[in-house]
């Protein structure tokens, strides 16, 4: 499920045939899910979301692995060779 | 398929095309000052929906008599045109347009759902295809009658106008057609249009008479002309809707 936008209507018909014209009328979306404003629960602490240490390590491209790739490689493409 | 049935076929769609093509120009006018953003795109794009329906209706008629689709939709003058005389009115204020829109859908659907059964077999498909897409705008006018009923006041008043204004118009969706009994004959329409006039009073009839809206009279069969009487608001909507083909007359586009 992605958040695919927001529209704005006087009720619950109007909202699903809007989001229909916004983000389906084009034959992009399978199904859509609408749900009014007041029910959505916002998460939006920083000490949360935004904590102030290096995170690093929690993303893919914090640790660095090209060099150990390319050397996988080179002795992949070693052993077909030699054997 | 003999001549004559060709020919009942071919005035059959002409008036399924021009329906659709007519009433997608009127609404298309809503563009940019609808009554708030979300709405004005939802209406430009069932109007759009309209003219793709439209087109798919002359593409059809223009195989079947060998001629070009897009000089059937633009070739033609005011009087030649088939839609019926709901459609001879201007665009006026938004509870007409609702008020044309909640009538017509319901008798495009009545319409629609008799000829998927055609024995036509591309006119059966074609009509099968638009019923999928027609739900969506059935559900948005009887969304928005019931909202510009519910309203009271102003809304409700010109809304309550507006049917009283159309009723007779909107049955001439179900004028006789000259070839119909050619057509009933060989299956191409599997009901009367007359019939088919009763099925919309039974469809539009309970939603109104819930929002206690005084509905349509069964009146009888629609007058001959219902499809052939114009106005001077069909004459400046068909000079606006042919302005760019009349511009250059032969252009490939």
């Amino acid at each position: 499920m992605v958040h695919g936008g927001s529209v704005r209507a006087p009720d619950e018909d109007l909202a699903l045939h809007y989001a229909r014209e916004f983000y389906g009328r084009r034959q992009e979306s399978h199904r859509l899910w609408v749900v009014p404003r007041d029910a959505i629960v916002e998460l939006d602490d920083p000490d949360l979301l935004q904590p102030p240490f290096d995170r690093s390590f929690k993303r893919p491209g914090g640790y660095l692995i090209k060099h150990k790739l390319e050397a996988a490689k080179e002795r992949a493409r070693q052993g077909m060779t030699d054997g | 398929m003999d001549e004559a049935t060709r020919g009942a076929l071919a005035e059959l769609l002409l008036t399924l095309a021009d329906d659709e093509f007519v009433l997608g120009y009127w609404d298309s006018e809503w563009t940019g000052i609808a009554p708030m953003l979300e709405e004005d795109v939802a209406m430009s794009s069932v109007s759009q929906d309209e003219i793709g329906h439209a087109r798919a209706w002359y593409e059809l008629l223009a195989g079947l008599t060998d001629a070009d689709a897009d000089r059937i939709a633009y070739g033609r003058a005011p009087d030649e045109y088939r839609h019926a005389a709901i459609m001879n009115h201007a665009r006026t204020d938004w509870a007409f347009t609702i008020a044309r829109r909640f009538l017509y859908e319901h008798a495009d659907a009545v319409r629609l759902e008799a000829l998927a059964r055609s024995s036509h077999a591309p006119t059966a498909e074609l009509a099968a295809k638009m019923r999928r897409e027609e739900t969506y705008h059935l559900l948005h006018f009887d969304v928005w009658l019931r909202r510009l009923a519910e309203a009271g006041g102003e809304s409700r008043q010109r809304l309550a106008d507006a049917l009283q204004r159309l009723y007779t118009d909107a049955a001439a969706v179900f004028t006789p057609l000259a070839g119909e009994s050619l057509l009933l004959a060989s299956g191409i329409l599997p009901e009367p249009l007359d019939g088919l006039r009763l099925g919309w009073l039974a469809a539009v009839t309970p939603p109104l008479a819930g929002l206690g809206l005084p509905g349509p009279t069964d009146a009888g069969p629609p007058a001959a002309d219902g499809r052939t009487r114009r106005t001077a608001d069909f004459a400046w909507l068909h000079g606006e809707m042919t302005m760019v083909a009349r511009s250059e007359v032969g252009a490939t586009w």
